[in-house]
């Protein structure tokens, strides 16, 4: 006779391993997705790369893999970030990419098309901020396509052309490009920076919300 | 316990070079990480003395259980653990992250609530069978 207590542990068991397969194969599929669809970059829109913040001759580039539902994100954004932009940026000494790597969620995704949307009406870097600046729990809603659209609209983009961008998945592509390079990159949490002298390709690597003055330091060593 | 718990919520960090930050708003998160660890360590300490002394494991489980929620509450989905979490278990590790996240800091309270308890109980337990009966 089967012990009901042992019986009642392997059926909850089977479910929850059913559970976690079902889950994992879905999240394989939006990987696979990812991965598969881009089979050549030149199928992505010409531009590729993410708008600069900063002048283009700048010896220092700050490469910020980031997704917009990062909460890690979000601090280094509040206050590291202000610093570096006052003291690098601004100054000419450094120049900064962000490179979209949504891995917490389709909003993430989305909320990274929605920033290419705003930059055909050269607003992505006000996008970018607003974004941060109303950021909320991860995956709750507050990135979704309407909030989106709501941002845009706070931004005075023509909404016609940011809403047909939006619904069309017009940066798609570019989104799953952006996540393939950050990948490849060697990303494995966010935000992850590389920082790059341009003119000797010296880098270093910075992982995680690090304070200001490890940003100061390293850039400082680059120039 | 403590450095673990540092480098998960992203106030210590070793790469570059070692650092520690503390901001404003995490104020709280790191007083909350430094009760934690001080009580995981006093009272699983005081446990593994009954288990060698005693060789009673009553109560090593619970305070077990108190460490771990309070270790793994504010485990972020978007560091290292949160996304290898993510990767190997799909949407169901991006909920538990999310939730142990949003919930970090009732998780914490909870989790030291239970290591209180344990403490007082072990305290008292102590007393008792180390007694010398005459």
């Amino acid at each position: 006779m089967v012990d009901k207590k042992k019986l009642i542990v392997v059926i909850v068991g089977i479910a929850i391993v059913s559970a976690l397969g079902a889950s994992f194969s879905s999240y394989v599929d939006q990987v696979d997705q990812m991965t598969q669809d881009i089979q050549d970059e030149s199928e992505v829109s010409p531009v590729s790369l993410p708008p600069l913040l900063g002048s283009q001759t700048a010896p220092v580039t700050i490469i910020e893999m980031g997704d917009y539902q990062c909460e890690m994100c979000k601090r280094w954004y509040d206050e590291s970030r202000p610093k570096i932009i006052e003291n690098f940026i601004d100054t000419g000494k450094a120049n900064m990419f962000f490179i979209d790597y949504p891995i917490l969620g389709i909003d993430s995704a989305l909320a990274a098309e929605a920033t290419y949307c705003a930059d055909d009406q050269g607003k992505y870097w006000d996008y970018h901020v607003t974004l941060y600046d109303y950021q909320g729990h991860m995956n709750s809603g507050w990135a979704n396509a309407e909030r989106l659209k709501s941002f845009a609209f706070n931004l005075d983009l023509n909404m016609d052309e940011f809403e047909e961008c939006l619904d069309s998945s017009k940066y798609d592509q570019r989104v799953k490009l952006n996540w393939q390079k950050a990948s490849a990159g060697g990303a494995n949490s966010t935000p992850t920076f590389i920082i790059v002298n341009t003119e000797t390709g010296n880098e270093e690597k910075i992982v995680g919300a690090q304070p200001y003055a490890v940003f100061e330091k390293v850039i400082n060593s680059m120039l | 316990m403590l450095i673990p718990l540092l480098i998960i919520s992203e106030h210590l960090f070793l790469e570059p070079y070692i650092i520690f930050s503390i901001y404003p708003e995490s104020i709280v998160n790191f007083s909350l990480i430094l009760i934690l660890s001080i009580f995981a360590g006093i009272v699983i300490s005081m446990n593994i003395f009954r288990i060698r002394q005693i060789k009673k494991t009553n109560k090593i489980g619970v305070s077990l259980f108190g460490t771990i929620i309070g270790a793994s509450a504010g485990v972020c989905s978007c560091g290292p653990i949160g996304f290898s979490i993510i990767t190997t278990f799909g949407t169901a590790g991006g909920i538990a992250t999310a939730f142990l996240d949003i919930y970090e800091i009732p998780l914490r309270v909870i989790s030291i609530g239970i290591l209180i308890v344990v403490f007082f109980t072990s305290l008292k337990s102590l007393k008792n069978e180390c007694e010398i009966k005459s």
